[in-house]
């Protein structure tokens, strides 16, 4: 009884209903977003992890890489070296090319001697003006019995993620395939990939692997069966580690299947004895804090979407792969890195099945916490929903009685039977101009994509100022010919405003819905970035008082834009603009990230579109 | 045609020859062991066992040689000509040069089976192959009763038949395959049952499940086929074969230790000229290929002597023969004889009759080489593209002579849920000079046989006549889209993928009389499979709910709540609501009625 009385009270305010509960609503559905995110990491919220797969058996195989095979990798590092320093000794004499075309000749010819399949592959990329070239070399050990329908891969790239030279990597790497290739039990062939580097080597593979290569990257001679798992070995070190990074992000936000990271974990911790950390949180104690910062680190990883190591180029082919980095000063050598992969290897080895078991959705908190995509989604969606809530809320109050009020306040002294009576009656929706212009600014984000992917990198910083001029001026000429009808046969009436921000938010909401069930966090920090244009509306009262506070409000917005955005975490950061957005560009071209579109078709008008809003009260 | 002059052709038409000598006998036993090293420390053996028995007598159902359980499962399903191989691995062309038999006597990965069936008509010729494959399916403990519909083709210039039949006889050529079964030690036991000798004695006594099976590649055969003479004396023949390569090295592993564990230090052969070398650094030196080794360390056990039922006569008693250089040296047991062949590479062994016979080589430097032939062809099959909704198929065809050019049939059997698009065919081709020219597919193509696929009842069938130029590399590629299963059509392991038959190319070369068989490499089939698990789930049901709770506040808002007068007043307006009205205005007054009767 209680609720049906309010019920009818609602009804009977419309005010309440139409102009306060949706902006209630919203901020709730904010707020209770957020605070779900920031709860995640307690002990109630988040899991233990566990090995979903029962055929991987991380760690029930004793691993046997080690005594004499020492003395060979410090036999094809001494040769390794040998040439490198080689090189370095000779300094201008001897040509960049030169050395690398020996080194190249001499990895062949050391697996080539295992008796290993050996082929190389050239590949040049262009972007933002700079050109990318290098040479991958790869051999497979073909599985005894096996007949190249399954293959996993394990890559040493020549330097690593950190810019480090990888020679320890590498001579694992090598070592590591003159081993295995004395064992019989391999169900599934072994590529050994040697990139130049860990942007762009993995990449130009791997498409070239599935024949979806550009013309700059040369096909591959020699194939294997289909990709089940790729591991990255990174050992920049020059003595001994003490625990294992794992890194696990991939482009878009894409993750490889938990089972694999656990296993990795399982093993490093459970069978070697060597800790395993990830999100470079080196000594995680385990409290709230350092699980939110681990999450935190992960989601700003996956959010960008950027790759984050040489493994990170399989994930858009449904490829698990992960990077092992070693870190700090500890015990452990190379041997026991070697073991572990060897035991990763014999793991993915017992697959009989691609990865599929556990979760592809997660957020990793600690090496042996995370949550599942069921937990963490209602934040993303919560803050994703308060844009959609809004905007049908704008829709039926737009339909319901005409605004011919000038203000709100004004409406709410009325008598509530003439509220009454204003409610039934039905008012037409003007919608051609709300939607050609909403329609028409997201398109324009086509244009700064396109600028801020095809220009040279030298003029990022400058076409970055230029867009923080025009986002200034843009907003400022689009209300000001709105809302004195320049050019237009007749100025805009309110209700068109409402129908705006209405339509904007709409495409807002539903964009960044969708988009959290594929890349959460991104979702997330686009919503909470845009959580502002909710509540941002033509303003109320005179006109002095209009012009003050929308100035305030567009200069809020300002600083909540997308370049005043990108700036302010560049200097926050202390890097530059130009190599963010370099990065960027190359992203775009190399890794196919589509962070960029997202932020210009679905961010960038929305904003814009607030700021038109608020900006309309000025004139 | 002398057994010298025989031995001194290469390796191919010596094996074919010693198949071909004295196959009119009418009833014999023959069994041949080649053992060929190869590079890369491998060891090609390759066993040969045939036997004919009489056309007579097998109808009389009266074996000998031939075992009774295959001759009448032969007989109940009307086979003239049955071929079954059970192959795993693959062979290695680049290193191994051309495959033995001219890859007449292997299969794809997995089994494959194909027969000449006489009867009167496709469903008849269908129905007792369906006999034949679910006896055999017994026989050999292999999963042949899956060879269904879907798996069965029936190629038209693929096979030609390898026996001499009668005029009389309408026969159909029908096969199968199954890609993914797995050979083992279980399909072994009852093909060594069909031998005479049945392991016990002659060369089949090498035989072990588990140096058998940790070949790098290894293929069991088992063909019948009539024979008839010129006279028109015909005989039915059965061959069996056993091919393998083995790994040296792996194969000596004793079977108490055979974890390659890393050898001690002292062991280690190193590069000593490396100015880093010492104690604890090492380059190693790769051994070469002049490895030692020995019958019963690579086989695990010796060979007993020679089968009693062998027919000596000719090249057949000496049974074993080993190709590697005359300079290199061989130990064999005492009681046996060599025979070197003047072709300076092969020797073969005459064998005691009951002493175990052994051979083994030592290490030794040698300078000359066993030749090997350059392959006729090179062929490779690979799956493009990525996504679960279409892929693409891609074939290279690389034709290494420089002077004439391949012509050679394609014979794809692709399972229905594959769909390809054949208008899709596209060819390239890369000269000598190394550059890519698009040409269009009917340059390359002489011919098609294209049978479509029919959803669940039977797979594509595609049959290409191919002509790729001297010194030349044609690629072919074509789309194709993934079907979705029924959801009680997947396997139990479905995100393994789906095995693809390997594809089969026959070399139509004029130079051999036999035609040389290649087979591609079995592929996996990656199909849109449901998530059977929980993630999916999560999403599923966490959006069910938000959509419930968003629809019922969107409900309790939108509706318009008003007094039942107001209700009324409204609903009077409509043709529905007087009706409705009149309606419970009677249904009101027979209740009270009721009340007031009460």
């Amino acid at each position: 009884m209680a609720l049906k009385s309010a019920i009818r009270n609602l009804r009977n305010n419309p005010h309440f209903l139409f102009a306060r509960l949706p902006n209630l609503l919203s901020f709730i559905c904010v707020v209770v977003g957020v605070v779900w995110l920031l709860l995640l990491p307690l002990n109630e919220y988040s899991r233990q992890t566990y090995i979903s797969e029962n055929a991987l058996l991380p760690g029930q195989v004793h691993a046997y890489f080690t005594g004499s095979e020492q003395n060979i990798f410090r036999g094809y590092k001494g040769e390794l070296e040998g040439l490198l320093n080689d090189g370095q000794a000779r300094g201008g004499q001897k040509d960049e090319a030169e050395v690398t075309a020996a080194v190249s000749d001499k990895l062949q010819s050391i697996l080539q001697a295992a008796g290993l399949k050996i082929a190389t592959q050239k590949y040049e990329y262009t972007s933002a003006g700079i050109t990318h070239r290098g040479e991958n070399t790869y051999a497979i050990i073909h599985a005894p019995r096996g007949d190249a329908t399954e293959a996993i891969v394990l890559v040493a790239p020549w330097i690593t993620a950190d810019d480090k030279l990888n020679l320890n990597g590498v001579t694992l790497a090598l070592t590591l395939a003159r081993y295995f290739k004395r064992w019989s039990l391999w169900s599934k062939d072994i590529i050994f990939l040697i990139t130049p580097d860990s942007k762009t080597g993995t990449q130009a593979w791997i498409d070239a692997y599935h024949d979806t290569h550009p013309a700059s990257v040369q096909p591959l001679p020699l194939k294997s069966g289909a990709l089940q798992g790729a591991l990255v070995i990174e050992y920049p070190l020059d003595h001994r580690f003490q625990s294992l990074h794992i890194v696990y992000d991939g482009v878009n936000g894409q993750l490889p299947n938990l089972d694999l990271f656990n296993t990795a974990v399982a093993i490093a911790g459970g069978q070697m004895g060597i800790g395993a950390d990830l999100q470079e949180m080196w000594g995680h104690d385990d409290s709230y804090e350092h699980r939110l910062q681990t999450m935190f680190r992960g989601m700003t990883k996956q959010g960008l979407g950027y790759a984050t190591g040489a493994h990170s180029s399989f994930m858009p082919y449904h490829i698990d792969a992960i990077t092992l980095q070693t870190k700090g000063e500890g015990w452990e050598d190379e041997m026991a890195l070697g073991r572990t992969i060897e035991s990763l290897c014999r793991s993915l080895n017992n697959l009989l099945e691609h990865l599929h078991q556990s979760f592809f959705f997660y957020l990793l908190m600690q090496s042996n916490r995370f949550v599942s995509i069921g937990t963490y989604l209602p934040s993303a969606m919560l803050i994703a929903g308060n844009f959609t809530i809004m905007a049908i809320a704008l829709w039926m109050r737009t339909g319901y009685y005409p605004e011919s009020k000038p203000s709100a306040k004004h409406k709410n002294e009325k008598a509530s039977t003439e509220e009454k009576a204003k409610t039934n009656s039905i008012a037409e929706r003007h919608l051609a101009l709300p939607l050609s212009l909403v329609l028409g600014l997201h398109l324009l984000g086509l244009v700064p994509l396109w600028v801020f992917n095809n220009i040279f990198h030298q003029y990022f910083t400058i076409t970055t100022y230029i867009f923080v001029v025009v986002d200034i001026i843009l907003p400022l000429l689009l209300a000001a010919i709105l809302s004195n009808g320049l050019g237009l046969s007749k100025p805009i009436i309110p209700q068109q405003y409402h129908l705006i921000k209405s339509f904007s938010l709409l495409l807002l909401g539903l964009s960044l819905s969708t988009l959290a069930t594929l890349n959460f966090s991104l979702s997330f920090m686009i919503g909470l970035l845009c959580t502002p244009l909710s509540f941002v509306a033509r303003l109320p009262g005179s006109a002095p008082f209009r012009l003050a506070t929308s100035s305030l409000g567009l200069v809020l917005l300002k600083l909540v834009s997308p370049p005043t955005v990108l700036l302010g975490i560049c200097w926050y950061m202390g890097i530059s603009v130009e190599a963010v957005l370099t990065q960027a560009a190359f992203g775009w071209d190399v890794w196919g990230v589509w962070t960029q579109v997202v932020v210009w078709c679905v961010w960038w008008p929305a904003w814009l579109i607030g700021c038109v809003l608020l900006g309309s009260s000025m004139f | 045609m002398t057994v010298l002059s025989l031995f001194s052709l290469p390796l191919v038409t010596l094996i074919l020859s010693l198949w071909s000598s004295s196959a009119f006998a009418s009833s014999d036993y023959h069994e041949h062991l080649l053992l060929h090293p190869l590079p890369q420390s491998s060891l090609l053996a390759s066993f040969n066992f045939r036997s004919n028995t009489s056309k007579q007598s097998f109808d009389q159902q009266h074996f000998r040689y031939l075992p009774r359980a295959l001759g009448q499962i032969l007989q109940h399903a009307h086979t003239k000509e049955l071929h079954l191989r059970f192959t795993t691995g693959r062979w290695d062309a680049e290193s191994w040069g051309p495959r033995p038999w001219n890859g007449s006597k292997e299969g794809g990965t997995g089994v494959e089976l194909w027969a000449w069936i006489d009867a009167r008509g496709d469903e008849e010729a269908f129905a007792k192959w369906i006999t034949l494959t679910q006896s055999l399916s017994g026989l050999f403990c292999a999963s042949l009763n899956f060879v269904d519909s879907t798996r069965t083709t029936r190629p038209v210039v693929s096979f030609e038949p390898a026996g001499d039949h009668s005029a009389a006889d309408q026969l159909h050529l029908l096969h199968g395959t199954l890609p993914g079964e797995v050979v083992c030690t279980e399909n072994l036991t009852p093909f060594l049952k069909l031998l005479p000798c049945k392991g016990k004695a002659g060369i089949s006594s090498l035989f072990d499940g588990h140096k058998l099976f940790d070949a790098a590649w290894q293929s069991m055969s088992v063909d019948i086929r009539p024979v008839c003479s010129a006279d028109g004396e015909c005989v039915v023949q059965i061959e069996q074969t056993v091919d393998m390569v083995l790994d040296i090295d792996r194969s000596k592993r004793s079977r108490s230790n055979p974890i390659p564990r890393p050898v001690p230090n002292e062991q280690l052969v190193c590069d000593t000229s490396k100015p880093y070398n010492s104690d604890d650094t090492c380059y190693p030196l790769e051994k070469t290929n002049d490895k030692a080794w020995s019958l019963t360390e690579i086989f695990g056990r010796s060979l007993n002597g020679v089968c009693p039922l062998t027919d000596f006569d000719g090249s057949s008693d000496q049974s074993v023969c080993l190709r590697v250089p005359h300079e290199r040296g061989v130990f064999i047991s005492e009681e046996a004889d060599e025979i070197k062949k003047d072709d300076g590479f092969t020797r073969c062994f005459k064998l005691a009759p009951s002493a175990p016979f052994d051979l083994s080589i030592p290490q030794q430097p040698v300078n000359t080489e066993v030749p090997l032939d350059e392959p006729v062809l090179h062929a490779e099959r690979t799956i493009v593209g990525h996504g679960q909704e279409r892929g693409g198929m891609r074939i290279i065809f690389g034709n290494p002579c420089n002077t004439s050019a391949v012509d050679f049939i394609y014979f794809e059997s692709l399972p229905w849920f594959l769909r390809p698009y054949i208008h899709t065919l596209h060819a390239t081709i890369t000269g000598h000079d190394g550059v890519l020219r698009e040409v269009p597919a009917s340059e390359i193509v002489k011919e098609t046989y294209y049978r479509p696929a029919i959803d669940r009842e039977r797979g594509t069938q595609l049959e290409l006549a191919l002509s790729v130029p001297a010194a030349s590399t044609v690629t072919l590629t074509y789309d194709f889209e993934k079907a979705i299963l029924r959801y009680t059509e997947y396997p139990p392991d479905a995100n393994r993928g789906f095995n693809v038959a390997p594809a089969v190319i026959r070399i139509l070369d004029t130079a051999h009389n036999a035609p040389i068989y290649i087979r591609s490499t079995s592929l996996l089939l990656q199909l849109p499979t449901p998530d059977f698990s929980m993630p999916y789930n999560v999403i599923i049901l966490t959006s069910t709910v938000i959509a419930l709770a968003f629809g019922t506040i969107f409900n309790i808002l939108v509706r318009r709540i008003v007094t039942l007068d107001e209700a009324a007043a409204l609903g009077a307006q409509t043709l529905k609501g007087r009706v409705l009205g009149k309606f419970v205005a009677l249904r009101d007054r027979l209740r009270g009625k009721d009340t007031k009767v009460e």
